[in-house]
């Protein structure tokens, strides 16, 4: 049978959102990252664009990396979300948020989740990518702020980290602390 | 921007799908991955009344080997996984070919290669690639199964041949040639953005002629089109620079895209002929042929 | 893995290093409190009906059936909003400038595409949107003003009754006896350049959630702002509307208002008095004769703001990026604040993209015709502007047309010596979208002067830097002045940065990699740019864009170790990604000695946090900010060293503080804590006292320079078949002084960077000729990727000036210098194919059209 449901009825999720189980009962016609931020109340999921283009909204579906924007909430029905708040494991953050604040990643962070999000599913796939291999993985998501660089930089120390390496020495421009000295990058 | 209201069905059988859209197809929209559907909803740009969701209706979700040595690509194969699928690269490679310029990663997670042909966006990837090879469209309704071709499908700006009562429930690429080379390029302002316009190519040869080719461009049209007096062209000579050169320039003459606030209508035809001459000379080299 | 490291101690200095960021834990955890994430219990969710059409008077406005639809609790129309609110008054008023004055929703007439005309207040976002379908309107259409030109036709519809047509201002402003310079000159280039309209786009649009309180009606408001002082004032001066007389009376009867207000007043007076001195009303005159009723509605505003006896409290956490946009007071700030009074209940608005893009602020328009006489040898002698800018429908509040006209007034002359200079402003205003400041506001005048330049270089046949140099101002002169007033002193180091810069780029080198690549038909060009931008400039940079603005320029932190021994610091800044947590923290640390772990930043609440009319913008986060904490923090830490002598016997001479430890020169054994030193002062103090010891210190800047430096270098390719440009080389050599963070500053300079390589190549906002925007969805304004921007190398100088230096501001450079030199590099590289890039936005059509590869479509604009 078929289950419809009419205009202002709610229909059922049921989900597990960063390993936890979660039910609600939703109007089919609200969006998955809707139901994150508002129902859930997991509001590190941000909303840049609600069209699909931005990427802030990225969340990961089985593993998988979508737009919780371009997702009906309905649409979770039975399956296993993570989103940004699922990567620390309590006091300790996930090796690419530590990457990300060694290398100065972000700046107003507002497109962080969605960077963090593709960076997970990148990195589960291409443990080591090349730094072009990143660019394009990574032009789902738009930063305003930083003009991407400290972004790169944060996966590359990702990668490190992950391969249980010590970062390399992140401080991008070195040290000019020294008052009336020039330094060149 | 908000969804609209919509009356939401689920259906879990393709007989549930087809039941649902003989009731509502007027009215309503198939979701599939939704990637297209649910943007325009948010925008509110013409919503439907109802919203038909196929994607629990079981094996849409296959990549099935044909008899004649072809693929058929069900409802509900994501671009991600006919990107993964070394089947898909052996048995259709224009399709691999397509997948990287679809979006971005999580875009090609959720959408789908047989939606993005039933959206039939001009400037889309898929649609020209399914004239390119040939392809044939399954589509069911409550009055059975009808075959269309590719070459028949692509009615105007978002429009198809399916009736609103149709699942298109399978897109078949025929057999690849050894012979075939094929090629996709496109020209975006931006990675991941639809192409300013784009080409989906197959030259074959045999000897050292060209025995058929197929140009169909897209973003340069409302639907997407091929240059049959350009494909003549080619067809009887050796695969040369010449050749693709001729082929270019009878493609920049015989288009005429329509402007937008990406690309001039000039524009858009200088590209479609580098396109030709770009697309032709990788088809050529992926069958061994340096042009 | 520990989450945050700032295991480094004091002593070395934290300013300088590249400390990792304090508020990253928080925002990386997705613990952030954006103004999306605050829903207070009950809150009722805002939606804007905004006009289809660009241009028409409202007949009809029907929202019956919308006042009906579920879940909607309250509409409210123009009309209605005009008789609950005042207007947006003029902010700077100008000679010869008409400010035409609007309210929060339009009643009888709409001026653009989004107008907003009614606000939807229901139970969730979703229904007031239904609902909104759901009003009828009649419009009896006007004459669309697409563009400039079509401001100056006269066969157009006006915008404003009260304006003359649709230009605003028209203005000559001459330095030097510019006839005769022209007239002698060996020679004149003159050029036409045009700029489109872009967009700021920080990725979290506005925002607002206002918060009634049931008992008192006290309004919290939580607001994407960069300025949550001003939005204070402003929602209290336009909201609540009531009649002069009664807020005259309200006044007059409470006394510990009246009492509070004109104390307020009167300090504020006082501490800008040299300023408001140099103040003129000469704009007002103008206002006055183009606009009777301005002096009313002033009047109304004042009293109503005497007359209120609570004023809301601005809140605000964390901000996803502003660049301007957020300095802005929105027409929605007022509506939702108003909606939510009448209803007395909570209601929040989120701002979606399309909004964003349609009124969210929009910028840079404007056409330049420039002229620069020069000598054979090079010499420059005189340049003249003609600018017309394209304000749009609406004034930009506090900051649109009229300040930015006015700074780029001042700097169109750059860093080099000339005898005259002439610019004439013109402000038009269309159906568009609002022109408000973003990043680096007044750029163009970089932009325009940066082309001229090669465009003379080109016409002399000399080298585009060493015409720059020849003209220069170096070290050498100074100090000296701009011709347009404002004294620069050797923190102008343009010259130092250009010369750095040559060598970077090795011209030379350049050259041969240039041939090898044409032999393979490939095509490169090189281009260069420098600037300077006050950060915060000399003290008469400000009465050289006007007279008397300096009273808005300075700012107070209030920094305060509390009875526990933990140091806060109160700060009127408005971070929105800058960091300011963490710079902050640096710059207090090596004050008081202490860790950055040590240092509370507080700041957003405007009922903890000292006045400011500006916040955050303008490149002032580093040099005034930071400055009143560095010195406030300093007064605090005489305090603390003064009750420590007293405890530990000592002279307060000889007291050091490290890691935190107070303790007399050379024995630190015998140390205090902050704790026990603050203990025992507030033992003093009447009991419950929370803090130990406090300092204020007002500040706008120290000494006569308060310059930022940049030169700007890209090298580009240029893809003759697609039109595409990539950009393989990108260096940029800057000077903000002192730098408290390196690795901040260089994310401050690759962001500028990226934006002004989107406005060269990806980023413009598009109307058709009847002026319905184009671009309202991010599919169709296309702000780069990680695929579109390039490395972005940076070489710091950090000049210093004789005496204690100020930090520099470096917000802004990086968005002045790129359009600049990317377009320059562009022309280089097209140049022998005799283009000449006049517009900034090049996609790749106008690229191939210069290129001579494609002819412009019949019949098109663009
Ligand atoms: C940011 C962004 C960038 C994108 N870039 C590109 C790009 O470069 N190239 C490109 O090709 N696409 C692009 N897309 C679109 C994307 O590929 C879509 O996934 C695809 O067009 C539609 O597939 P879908 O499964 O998501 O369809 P849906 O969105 O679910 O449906 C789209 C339309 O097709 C209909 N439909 C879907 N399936 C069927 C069916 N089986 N039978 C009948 N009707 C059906 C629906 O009713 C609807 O009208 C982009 C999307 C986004 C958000
Ligand atoms: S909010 Fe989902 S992609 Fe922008
Ligand atoms: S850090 Fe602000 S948008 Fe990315």
């Amino acid at each position: 049978m078929s289950n419809t449901t009419q205009v202002g009825e709610t229909a059922s999720l049921a989900c597990t959102i960063n390993g936890a189980a979660f039910a609600v009962e939703v109007d089919p016609r609200r969006t998955l990252s809707d139901v994150i931020r508002e129902d859930a109340g997991l509001t590190g999921t941000h909303l840049g664009c609600e069209h699909g283009v931005c990427g802030a909204c990225t969340i990961l579906v089985d593993g998988e990396p979508a737009r919780s924007c371009l997702m009906l909430g309905v649409q979770a029905n039975g399956h296993d979300i993570t989103t940004i708040e699922g990567l620390a494991n309590g006091d300790e953050l996930h090796p690419i948020q530590q990457a990300m604040h060694e290398s100065h990643g972000f700046q107003c962070a507002f497109c962080s989740p969605g960077f963090l999000m593709s960076t997970v599913a990148l990195l589960a796939e291409n443990p080591s990518p090349t730094r072009a291999e990143i660019r394009e993985e990574l032009s789902g998501n738009i930063c305003r702020c930083t003009g991407y660089e400290s972004i790169i930089k944060g996966v590359e120390t990702a990668v490190e980290l992950l391969a249980g390496n010590e970062p390399e020495q992140t401080g991008q421009t070195g040290q000019t602390g020294q008052t009336g000295q020039e330094s060149a990058q | 921007m908000k969804n609209p209201p919509f009356v939401y069905h689920q259906a879990h059988s393709l007989s549930e799908a087809i039941e649902l859209l003989a009731t509502y197809g007027e009215d309503g929209k198939v979701l599939a991955g939704g990637q297209s559907l649910l943007p325009t909803m948010a925008l509110r740009l013409g919503p439907p009344e109802h919203v038909i969701d196929i994607s629990a209706v079981p094996d849409l979700d296959t990549i099935g080997l044909d008899a004649d040595g072809g693929v058929s690509l069900g409802a509900l194969v994501r671009h991600a996984e006919a990107e993964r699928s070394d089947d898909v690269r052996r048995l259709a490679p224009l399709i691999s070919e397509a997948m990287p310029h679809v979006g971005h990663r999580a875009i090609r997670t959720r959408g789908t290669v047989v939606g993005s042909i039933a959206h039939a966006d001009p400037a889309a990837e898929m649609p020209a690639v399914c004239l390119a090879t040939g392809a044939t469209m399954i589509a069911a309704s409550s009055q059975g199964e009808r075959t269309i071709p590719a070459a028949e499908f692509f009615d105007g700006y978002l429009t198809t041949a399916l009736r609103p009562d149709e699942l298109l429930t399978h897109v078949k690429f025929p057999a690849w040639s050894a012979q075939s080379g094929g090629a996709v390029v496109e020209v975006s302002r931006r990675h991941g953005d639809y192409a300013l316009a784009g080409l989906a190519c197959r030259v074959d040869l045999s000897g050292d002629a060209v025995t058929d080719a197929a140009l169909a461009f897209f973003g340069v049209d409302s639907t997407p089109v091929r240059v049959p007096e350009a494909e003549a062209a080619l067809v009887g000579k050796p695969p040369t620079a010449e050749a693709f050169a001729e082929a270019a320039s009878i493609v920049s003459t015989t288009l005429t895209p329509t402007a937008d606030i990406h690309g001039s209508t000039n524009y858009r035809r200088h590209l479609a002929g580098v396109l030709t001459t770009r697309g032709l000379k990788t088809a050529a080299s992926r069958i061994g042929v340096s042009a | 893995m520990t989450s945050t490291d700032h295991t480094q101690t004091s002593g070395l200095g934290f300013v300088g290093q590249s400390v990792k960021r304090v508020e990253d834990d928080r925002l990386l955890r997705g613990h952030g409190s954006y103004v999306a994430d605050v829903t207070p219990e009950g809150v009722l969710h805002a939606h804007f009906v905004r006009s289809t059409v660009a241009h028409a008077n409202i007949a009809r406005i029907d929202v019956a059936a919308a006042r009906r639809a579920p879940g909607v609790v309250k509409v409210i129309t123009g009309a209605e909003m005009k008789e609950l609110t005042n207007p947006f008054p003029p902010f700077m008023m100008l000679p010869n400038m008409y400010t035409p004055l609007y309210w929060a929703l339009s009643d009888d007439k709409v001026r653009l595409v989004g107008d907003p005309v009614a606000i939807i207040v229901a139970e969730s976002r979703y229904l007031a949107e239904d609902a909104a379908q759901l009003v009828e309107i009649d419009y009896e259409p006007l004459t669309p003003v697409a563009s400039i030109s079509d401001a100056f036709n006269s066969s157009k519809d006006q915008l404003w009754e009260k304006a003359d047509g649709n230009v605003l201002f028209d203005n000559t402003d001459t330095f030097g006896d510019i006839d005769s310079v022209f007239a002698d000159a060996d020679r004149i280039v003159t050029e036409r350049f045009s700029c489109q309209r872009q967009s700021n786009q920080p990725m979290e649009t506005r925002g607002t959630v206002v918060e009634v309180d049931p008992e008192s009606q006290h309004l919290t408001i939580t607001n994407a702002t960069q300025s949550s002082h001003a939005l204070r004032w402003i929602i209290a001066a336009l909201t609540g509307k009531q009649s002069t007389a009664t807020s005259l009376k309200s006044f007059v009867t409470n006394k510990e208002r009246r009492t509070n207000l004109l104390a307020g007043l009167k300090a504020f007076v006082d501490e800008h008095s040299e300023d408001l001195a140099k103040a003129d009303n000469a704009g007002a005159v103008s206002q006055f004769k183009k606009d009777k009723s301005f002096p009313l509605h002033l009047n109304r505003i004042s009293a109503n703001l005497a007359g209120k006896t609570d004023y809301p409290t601005v809140v605000a956490q964390d901000i996803g990026g502003g660049f301007g946009a957020k300095g802005s007071i929105a027409r929605e700030d007022i509506a939702v604040a108003v909606a939510a009074i009448e209803l007395g209940r909570s209601v929040k608005w989120i701002e979606d993209r399309v909004e964003n893009l349609i009124d969210g602020g929009q910028a840079r328009e404007e056409d330049l015709t420039v002229s620069i006489a020069l000598d054979n040898d090079g010499t420059f002698r005189g340049l003249k502007v003609d600018l017309i800018m394209d304000q749009g429908a609406y004034p930009g509040f506090p900051i649109g047309a009229a300040f930015i006209t006015q700074v780029m007034k001042v700097m169109y002359p750059g860093s080099y010596k000339w005898d005259a200079f002439q610019v004439t402003t013109k402000v038009v205003c269309t159906n568009k979208g609002k022109y408000i400041a973003y990043r680096g506001p007044w750029a163009n005048e970089t932009w325009v002067r940066e082309r001229i330049i090669d465009i003379a270089a080109r016409a002399l046949r000399m080298s585009p830097t060493d015409l720059r140099l020849k003209n220069m101002i170096g070290e050498a002169d100074m100090p000296t002045e701009m011709i347009t007033g404002p004294t620069l002193d050797v923190t102008m180091s343009t010259r130092k940065c250009l010369e750095r810069l040559v060598y970077e780029m090795d011209v030379p080198a350049f050259e041969a990699k240039r041939a090898a690549a044409a032999e393979e038909g490939r095509v490169l060009g090189l281009g260069f740019a420098c600037f300077h931008e006050a950060a915060p400039g000399p003290p008469n940079y400000m009465d050289a864009i006007n007279p008397g603005s300096g009273a808005a320029s300075d700012e107070k932190a209030r920094t305060v170790v509390q009875a526990d021994g933990s140091v806060k610091i109160y700060t009127p800044q408005m971070p929105h990604g800058q960091s300011h947590e963490t710079t902050y923290a640096q710059i207090a640390a090596d004050e008081l000695g202490v860790n950055i772990d040590d240092i509370e930043l507080i700041w957003g609440n405007t009922d903890k946090t000292n006045f400011s009319a500006i916040g955050t913008g303008g490149s002032r986060g580093g040099p005034i900010g930071g400055g009143s904490v560095k010195y406030g923090t300093r007064e605090l830490r005489k305090l603390i060293a003064a009750k420590a002598a007293d405890m530990l016997e000592a002279s307060v001479d000889d007291i050091e503080i490290t890691g935190g430890n107070i303790h007399v020169a050379g024995v630190p054994s015998r140390g205090l804590s902050f704790a026990e030193v603050a203990q025992a002062k507030v033992g003093e103090s009447a009991p419950g006292a929370t803090e130990a010891f406090e300092a204020t210190v007002n500040y706008r800047g120290k000494g006569d320079g308060g310059w930022s430096c940049a030169a700007h270098a890209c090298v580009v390719e240029v893809d003759l078949d697609t039109g595409l440009v990539s950009i393989p080389r990108y260096v940029v050599v800057e000077d903000c002084g002192p730098i408290i963070n390196p690795a901040i500053v260089d994310g401050q300079v690759r962001g500028g960077v990226a934006q002004g390589i989107g406005a060269v190549l990806y980023e413009g906002l598009s109307y058709d000729a009847d002026a319905n925007i184009q671009t309202t969805t991010y599919m169709d304004y296309l702000v780069p990727t990680a695929m579109e921007i390039p490395e972005i190398d940076i070489v710091h100088l950090e000049t210093l000036s004789p005496g204690e230096n100020d930090f520099r501001g470096v917000g802004e450079g990086g968005m002045i210098g790129a359009p600049a030199a990317l377009t320059n590099a562009i022309e280089d590289a097209l140049a022998s194919r005799g283009a000449r890039v006049t517009k900034q936005y090049l996609p790749p059509t106008t690229i191939l059209e210069m290129a001579g590869v494609i002819d412009p479509d019949p019949n098109s604009d663009r």
